[in-house]
Formats: structure tokens, C-alpha cells, sequence
């Protein structure tokens, strides 16, 4: 999963190599953390923040049939 | 069912109060219906010219239900030249078994289903940079990364009568991809809409290619197009106008379609955002 949201986010912005994606263990869950360069921020979240809503989105449909759940959150920067 | 009373047209200040009436008045519960929306009321300015908002209530026969799954069991079959009229009928529930309709083809137990002839893999540079060609690399990666196994091939629409355009479309198929799709093709609009950003932030211009997962597009469009000629059907019996639930965009599109050529009916949409639905009204 992690490597879905890092080919997301790395697609979406103009510095790919300042893109990371951090995995959080926390109860039998997981948090996927994104981290990006500064400029990139707008890009990630979108016009009220429906880029971010929509890799959520996807993040869910993809674990659907996982028993992990996981949480997506940006990293402010 | 007795010979209690199976009609009722509410009105009052809104519709959701004037549902709330007409429940009352049958003493049956909202699934126990169908709902028309006769008319959706209006606030006026100030209290002045404020109209009631009018529904008319019927009680469902019980022979409906059968009606429904049989519709939804003919859904690999061509549709058939006039379908038998399911009687008055809930408009929510209609949409719903429109989305039904293309649900169950996707079920894994469906056998599987000829690749259209269009479907055949276009023969193409992979790296000469066009939008067709990275949309299809890009989708493959989404797909790859998802932890699914699809087969995801390119192909085109045919010129489109107004624009003259054709558009990329990408195809995937695979089983268990209904997640996917999500309620009424909401996940794979998301999906397309991540991917057409990709695509179109690598090309650095805009990306119109469309996605589709299993066929879902395709059924969904005949089922609303079949869903848009009964209802229209139905307006011009009544003269009057009949509303559908809120569809995305591109679902309302296809109902506009449809019923352009139509005589006796022209067709409206009301409501922002995600409430907007297509009106239907008799041709004045």
C-alpha cells in the first residue's frame, strides 16, 4: 500500500525525489504518512482537499479485502 | 394486499415533510412506496409566491419485487424491444437497480465476457510520450500497486457525432474488481481522476482519457438510457414532470442524451453539487 501512495503522490508534484512516504503501526492499523517538498503541499491536498480525500479513497477500495486498515495523513512542512 | 388505500398525494412546505404526511396518511414505510416527486416546492421570495411541495405516494404491489429481479437477471441479454411496464415505481429504486444491474455482471460467477472487437490491443509506442500511451502505463502502475491482477489494454471510442473527437479509453479487467467501481462508479471516477493528474502533470497538459473497469461504463450507460426512456415515457402518459435521484455528471449527461430527440418530453437539471438530478417534464 505504501507503494501505492508513494506512485501517487510522486506522479502529482513537480519534486518527485522530495517525496516520502512513512508506515506507522498502531494497533492494527496503519498510518501512511506523506511527506513532500514545500511547494508541493496545494498539490497533494487539491482544490478543499480533494487530491487527498481521493488517494484516501483509493487507499480504501485497494484494502478492501485486506484485514489492515489503514489511515492516510500529510505531513506538514 | 387489502383493499386499504394505495395512493396519496401529500403536499406541504417540503418534500421530505410531505413524504413524512403521505407515510402517515398510508401508514407504510418509505420502502413500502414509490415516491414522485410532483412538484419540489418552492420558498418564494419572502413568503411571497411560495408554492407546497407535492408527492404522490403508492403503495407497492407485491408482484414488483419479482419484476425487479428478473430485470436484473436478463442483464447480459439484449434488451428487449418494449419491456413490460413494472407499474409505479420508486425513482431512487430504479436508479438503484440500475446500479444493480451492472453490479451483478461484474460478479466473479459471471462467465466471462468476450473482449468487444475494439478492445484489441492498439499497437503503439510505449514510450512515444502520447496521452493514451502514458495513461496506459499509469494505470497499469495504479493496478499493479493495488495488489490486483488485471489486464489493462487500450483502445478508442469511436468519433463522437458532435466533436468530431475520439477518446483514449483504458480498459481493465480482472475479478473481484467491484471495490473498484465503488456505489454508482464513484471509486473508478476517483481513480481516473488520480490518474488523469499523473498523466496529465508528466505531459504537462491536460488528460481526457477515461477509465473503465469490467464493462461498468458501457452497462451503465444502457441501463440509464433505458431507465431515461421509461421515465419519459411515464412523464408524457401523466404530463407531469417526474425527477431522479442525484447522479454524478456524466451519468446526467447520458439522460440529457437520450431524451434529446424525444418529442414530448425536454429534460432539466436542478440542485448543486452532488444533489443534482435530471428533471424530466412533458414538452409544453
Amino acid at each position: 500500500m505504501k507503494e501505492l501512495v508513494d506512485y501517487i503522490v510522486k506522479g502529482l508534484v513537480d519534486s518527485p525525489d522530495d517525496v516520502n512516504v512513512y508506515e506507522e503501526n498502531a494497533y492494527g492499523s496503519t498510518i501512511l504518512e506523506i511527506s513532500v517538498g514545500g511547494d508541493d503541499m496545494g498539490r497533494v491536498i487539491g482544490r478543499r482537499g480533494q487530491v487527498i480525500n481521493s488517494i484516501r479513497t483509493i487507499v480504501k477500495a485497494a484494502s478492501t479485502n485486506s484485514q489492515e486498515r489503514y489511515t492516510v495523513e500529510l505531513l506538514e512542512s | 394486499m387489502s383493499q386499504q388505500k394505495r395512493k396519496f398525494e401529500a403536499r406541504s412546505a417540503s418534500v421530505d415533510e410531505a413524504i413524512r404526511a403521505g407515510l402517515a396518511a398510508l401508514d407504510l414505510k418509505k420502502d413500502e412506496v414509490t415516491i414522485e416527486i410532483l412538484d419540489e416546492g418552492s420558498r418564494g421570495l419572502l413568503g411571497i409566491g411560495s408554492r407546497d411541495a407535492v408527492v404522490l405516494l403508492t403503495a407497492l404491489e407485491p408482484e414488483f419485487a419479482e419484476e425487479e429481479v428478473e430485470e436484473v437477471e436478463v442483464v447480459e441479454e439484449p434488451a428487449p424491444e418494449s419491456e413490460p411496464e413494472p407499474g409505479p415505481e420508486l425513482v431512487e429504486e430504479v436508479a438503484d437497480e440500475v446500479e444493480e444491474e451492472a453490479e451483478t455482471a461484474v460478479a466473479p460467477s459471471s462467465p466471462p465476457q468476450p473482449v468487444e472487437e475494439e478492445a484489441v490491443p492498439v499497437d503503439y509506442q510505449y514510450d512515444d510520450g502520447s496521452e493514451e500511451a502514458v495513461a496506459l502505463e499509469v494505470v497499469r502502475a495504479m493496478f499493479d500497486r493495488m495488489g490486483v491482477e488485471t489486464t489493462v489494454t487500450l483502445r478508442t471510442t469511436d468519433v463522437d457525432e458532435k466533436t468530431g473527437k475520439i477518446t483514449p479509453v483504458i480498459d481493465v479487467r480482472g475479478s473481484n474488481l467491484s471495490p473498484f467501481i465503488g456505489q454508482r462508479g464513484d471509486t473508478l471516477s476517483t481513480i481516473q481522476y488520480l490518474a488523469r493528474l499523473i498523466v496529465a502533470n508528466t505531459r504537462g497538459t491536460r488528460a481526457y482519457f477515461v477509465i473503465d473497469i469490467d464493462g461498468y461504463r458501457e452497462r451503465r450507460e444502457q441501463a440509464l438510457a433505458r431507465l431515461a426512456e421509461r421515465m419519459a415515457g411515464k412523464v408524457i402518459d401523466r404530463q407531469h414532470p417526474i425527477s431522479l435521484e442525484p447522479m454524478p455528471p456524466q451519468d446526467r449527461r447520458i439522460i440529457h442524451i437520450t431524451l434529446r430527440e424525444m418529442d414530448g418530453v425536454y429534460t432539466s437539471s436542478t440542485g448543486e453539487g452532488s444533489r443534482r438530478k435530471v428533471q424530466i417534464l412533458p414538452a409544453k
